[in-house]
């Protein structure tokens, strides 16, 4: 990286605010997705947006590359750097700058952990509605560039359906204030438009997110079964029926034993084949329905056991397994490979064995946790990074999911975006036309694709639509 | 220098554990004080796991990740793989103390205070007195001019009580039981303890006899040897050790089983607890020193059911002003998964005055002697505590580890507050006392508290 360039972006940040010795730059070869790793030359640890702001210029100057990363634990290498740009880290960025109790709105900066976004509200009787099961480390500016979701997102909807407003830096280092806390913008929703851009749109320096209010009463079923069919097919029943819970998520054996041997133990029985675990929330009479109808199902399809909880201690408990379910894994093996697609809700049941035969056939460990009220399927393989023949087993696993999952009409991805990971699987699910029009909107924030290069959109589709005057894109990564 | 075996110079096996979920990140101090990832749980043992695969070298750069961690293991407390973080930093840092370049003087301090220094009690006895000539001839005012940064906090230290009142403890402490329910404990006086702290231990004991046990502090056991183990000095901490196990086998109840080693001091159980962590599997002393942690348990869970047990015990009003607040020492939540205990004694001496600290669980910046060696980061890593302290509207800060009692009454003096910081053994030995008086019909008690 050119010197002069390293000493004017020190004169912004400062001393504290970039780290350029190759040790220290290490940790940040992957996020989430070990498997790929490539160190950075440079990362920066801004605080303000006008910081963003001036560093983005002189990056434009020079021509270099920008990864934007929160906490990097996205799990489809969407913050993976590139050889030859620098890292934008959000680490710093973690102020609350607004919380508007009246009018249901935060502002705060995109550094923020969202469990502390919704600790903050939980304080005056609101909630940000998305909760990903990495809430406690994952950044709002990571779940806006990843339109993240979670076990509530079933009712809420995912984070696209909570961005009121964003203040953007765009690749040349303009800022964009798109924060008025207004229902309908005028003109194009840029705001929509940026939410699930991945990083490859601008950066996000600012989020106001709409705060809904904390339901009266909740209450969290656990229900065990002892095949996990069984647990599918209930979840198609719910939905078929009409009923409306908050969550429906269902773990399978081998994650029910990984979590009870982890701190998030939660007390869900090991002889179980699956587990679902299901709120409900509302008013007194609402949830005592809702949960009275869903029992009857339950019972009907065959569970074994139905514990309820209502107080606070004990809902958090229940869940603390579904959200330490990954990492728990991480005590079966040293990698763990989390897929994410999404399936039409009344074929789970099919979609689930088929997983279940793929990791089979190539000889893989696959435990299954899955958002199953959203049909969002997260087969989770194990492997061993060290291991080049395991790890090429499981990216084709992975691929033969995906393709599976579109046949039957699903998606590529339920929440944790394309990255590098799904980039293949772009073409299974759109035309040569779909991915060049996607292209142009992209050059429309980017046109000298500095801004995540390689990531989201396959890049042979972008080069065919590129005039010849635009460089080459940088990446360092065979895709 | 030929450099040994990379796989060696870390705990490579456990570093495998860590599947780089990142879940860790803001539990971690230093990640939170600085965003860099290198300074995280999870950059750390990328940066371990490196090293065993010779992708980075032992530098200097890898050095100073390692010696900025405070070890206070909040990480994993929240990891759901399991990792073992505090064990694998501590074999990381004794490898990387043999690979450094390391000066003459630094050699010779650290040899004098690990080897020295902690093992000994007249030493330790002749440094408290060296440190309260010190505060009574007002040097330590001027401290900084020799010592620099490290100098500046002396003068917010506690004063060093008089050697009469630093007496040690007797071998054993008779049971004070009325009903012949006699139990028979294992008690450790520690290093620093008898010098800074004499009072918080008396209390500490003398609650143990009043509820019942006969407390035997083994003579000539000094120093428990956690701060070596923290500090790369493994074989430092393995003679230490098997000291520790020695003196402690034989005490025995009346039935003849190990009696229990209650240890007040939150750092140096969770060391005593891992103390077979030492001792390769093969080694003889890895069984015994599995069966002495066994024994080990912390005060407040000893103490906790036994004082529930007692409809007579209850702190005057006039012993403590206002709101009290508990700060769970790191080694205690994180490290031995103690914290109801301590919330359970509390709420049953100030029944309606608790108030509890927000982040609370997150590191006050002591860390053994951290706060000696890196006092800049140590008081970075206090701010934010302090400032919680301030919203809770506590005017009683209580704990359970010399540490962070330290590093708390240092912080507060310097901030100018006036919030008083005590051991929890200080609050239970008074609130006992009073109960014992007031049967006997006898008057006062012997707590010294600090203020
Ligand atoms: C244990 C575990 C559980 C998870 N559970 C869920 C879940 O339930 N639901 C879910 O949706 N995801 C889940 N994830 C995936 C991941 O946590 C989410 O995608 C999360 O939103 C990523 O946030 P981050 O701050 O870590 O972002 P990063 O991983 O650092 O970055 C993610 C992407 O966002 C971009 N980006 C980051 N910050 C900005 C910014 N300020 N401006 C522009 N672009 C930016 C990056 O370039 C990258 O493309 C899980 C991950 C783990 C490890
Ligand atoms: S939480 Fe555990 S597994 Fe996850 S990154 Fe941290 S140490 Fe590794
Ligand atoms: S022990 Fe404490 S300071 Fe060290 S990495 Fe873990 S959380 Fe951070």
């Amino acid at each position: 990286m050119d010197t002069k360039l390293v000493a004017a972006l020190r004169a912004v940040v400062g001393e504290r605010g970039l780290i350029d010795d190759p040790t220290r730059l290490l940790p940040y070869e992957s996020d989430g997705l070990a498997m790929l790793a490539v160190r950075p030359p440079l990362v920066l640890l801004p605080r303000t947006t006008a910081e963003v702001a001036r560093c983005m210029q002189l990056l434009a100057e020079y021509g270099v590359s920008i990864v934007a990363r929160g906490a990097g634990t996205g799990l489809a290498g969407g913050a993976t750097p590139v050889a030859d740009g620098v890292v934008l880290s959000t680490a710093r960025m973690r102020d609350v700058l607004e919380v508007n109790v009246e009018d249901r709105f935060a502002r705060v900066q995109a550094g923020v952990v969202n469990v502390d976004l919704s600790g903050l509200c939980q304080a005056h009787g609101l909630a940000y509605a998305p909760d990903p099961s990495s809430q406690m480390a994952c950044t709002i500016g990571g779940n806006v560039a990843n339109n993240s979701g979670g076990p509530h997102c079933f009712k809420y909807g995912a984070t696209t359906r909570h961005i009121l407003g964003l203040v953007i830096v765009t690749h040349d280092g303009e800022i964009l204030d798109l924060s008025e806390p207004v229902v309908d913008p005028d003109g194009y929703d840029l705001v929509g438009l940026f939410v699930g851009s991945e990083g490859t749109f601008g950066v996000a320096t600012e989020v106001t997110v709409r705060l809904v209010p904390a339901a009266p009463v909740v209450e969290v079923q656990l229900a065990i079964f002892a095949d996990l069919d069984a647990a599918c097919d209930s979840v198609s029943e719910i939905i078929k029926q009409r009923l409306e819970p908050s969550a429906l998520e269902i773990l399978d054996k081998l994650t029910i034993e990984a979590v009870e041997d982890s701190v998030f133990a939660a007390g869900y029985p090991r002889e179980a084949e699956a587990v679902l675990l299901i709120e409900v929330e509302g008013v007194e009479t609402e949830v005592n329905g809702i949960a009275r109808e869903i029992r009857t199902i339950l019972e009907a399809r065959g569970a074994l056991e139905i514990r309820t909880a209502r107080d606070a201690t004990q809902r958090k408990k229940l869940w603390a397994g579904r959200k330490g379910a990954f990492g728990a894994m991480g005590r079966i093996a040293p990698d763990l490979y989390v897929a994410d697609a999404v399936v039409p809700r009344t074929k789970l049941r099919d979609l689930v064995r088929r997983t279940i035969e793929i990791c089979r056939e190539r000889d893989l460990r696959l435990a299954n946790v899955f958002h199953a009220g959203d049909g969002n399927l997260h087969p989770n393989i194990c492997y061993d990074r060290r291991d080049p023949d395991e790890v090429r087993r499981v990216l084709a696993a992975g691929h033969a999911i995906l393709e599976a999952c579109v046949e039957a009409g699903g998606a590529l991805t339920g929440e944790h975006g394309v990255g590098l990971e799904k980039l293949a699987e772009m073409e299974l699910l759109f035309t040569a036309d779909d991915l060049a029009a996607m292209c142009r909107v992209r050059e429309a924030w980017d046109p000298e694709r500095r801004l995540n290069p390689g990531k989201l959109l396959p890049m042979h589709a972008c080069l065919e639509i590129r005039t010849a005057a635009l460089p080459p894109a940088p990446t360092s990564l065979d895709t | 220098m030929t450099l040994p075996d990379a796989k060696s110079l870390v705990d490579y096996a456990k570093s495998l554990d860590c599947i780089h979920c990142g879940l860790c990140l803001q539990s971690c101090p230093t990640f939170r004080l600085t965003g860099a990832e290198s300074s995280s749980p999870r950059g750390r043992i990328h940066l371990m796991r490196a090293i065993g695969e010779e992708r980075v070298e032992p530098n200097a750069a890898y050095g100073e990740e390692l010696e900025f961690c405070l070890l206070c293991r909040h990480c994993e407390s929240v990891c759901p793989a399991g990792v073992r973080f505090g064990p694998m930093m501590e074999s990381a840092r004794a490898s990387y103390e043999s690979v450094r370049p390391s000066g003459f003087l630094r050699r010779q301090l650290r040899s004098f205070g690990f080897r020295r220094l902690l093992p000994g009690r007249i030493a330790l006895r002749l440094f408290g007195s060296f440190l309260r000539a010190v505060q009574v001839l007002g040097l330590d005012r001027i401290a900084f001019l020799v010592l620099g940064e490290r100098g500046r906090d002396l003068v917010h230290l506690p004063r060093i009580a008089p050697l009469s009142a630093r007496r040690l403890l007797p071998e054993t402490i008779e049971a004070k039981v009325e009903n012949g329910q006699e139990a028979a404990v294992g008690f450790l006086e520690g290093c620093v303890m008898p010098e800074l702290f004499p009072h918080v231990n008396r209390a500490a004991a003398n609650s143990l006899a009043a509820l019942g046990a006969r407390v035997h502090t083994p003579r000539g056991i000094v120093c428990c040897g956690s701060l070596h183990a923290h500090n790369g000095d493994l074989e430092g901490a393995r003679m230490l050790a098997r000291k520790l196990i020695e003196g402690f086998e034989p005490i025995k109840g009346g039935d003849g089983e190990a009696a229990p080693i209650v240890i007040h001091s939150a750092g140096c159980g969770a060391h005593m607890r891992e103390l077979f962590e030492l001792f390769e599997a093969d080694d003889p002393w890895h069984a015994r020193a599995t069966a002495f942690a066994a024994r080990v348990t912390d005060f407040t869970q000893y103490v906790a059911p036994l004082l529930a047990a007692r409809t007579d015990v209850e702190l005057d009003e006039g012993a403590l002003e206002g709101p009290v607040t508990w700060d769970d020492p790191c080694h205690l939540c994180h490290a031995q998964g103690v914290r109801e205990e301590p919330r359970d004694i509390l709420a049953r001496l100030v029944p309606n005055r608790r108030v509890e600290l927000e982040g609370s669980e997150n590191c006050c910046g002591s860390a053994g002697i951290y706060s000696l060696l890196r006092p800049a980061d140590s008081r970075a890593v206090f701010e934010p505590k302090r400032a919680a302290l301030e919203r809770s509207g506590a005017r009683t800060l209580v704990t359970a580890n010399p540490g962070c009692q330290l590093q708390w009454q240092t912080g507060l003096r310097r901030a100018g507050s006036s919030v008083r910081v005590l051991h929890l053994a200080e609050l239970v030995e008074r609130a006992l006392s009073r109960a014992r008086s007031g049967r006997a019909g006898q008057q006062g008690h012997s707590a010294q508290q600090d203020a």
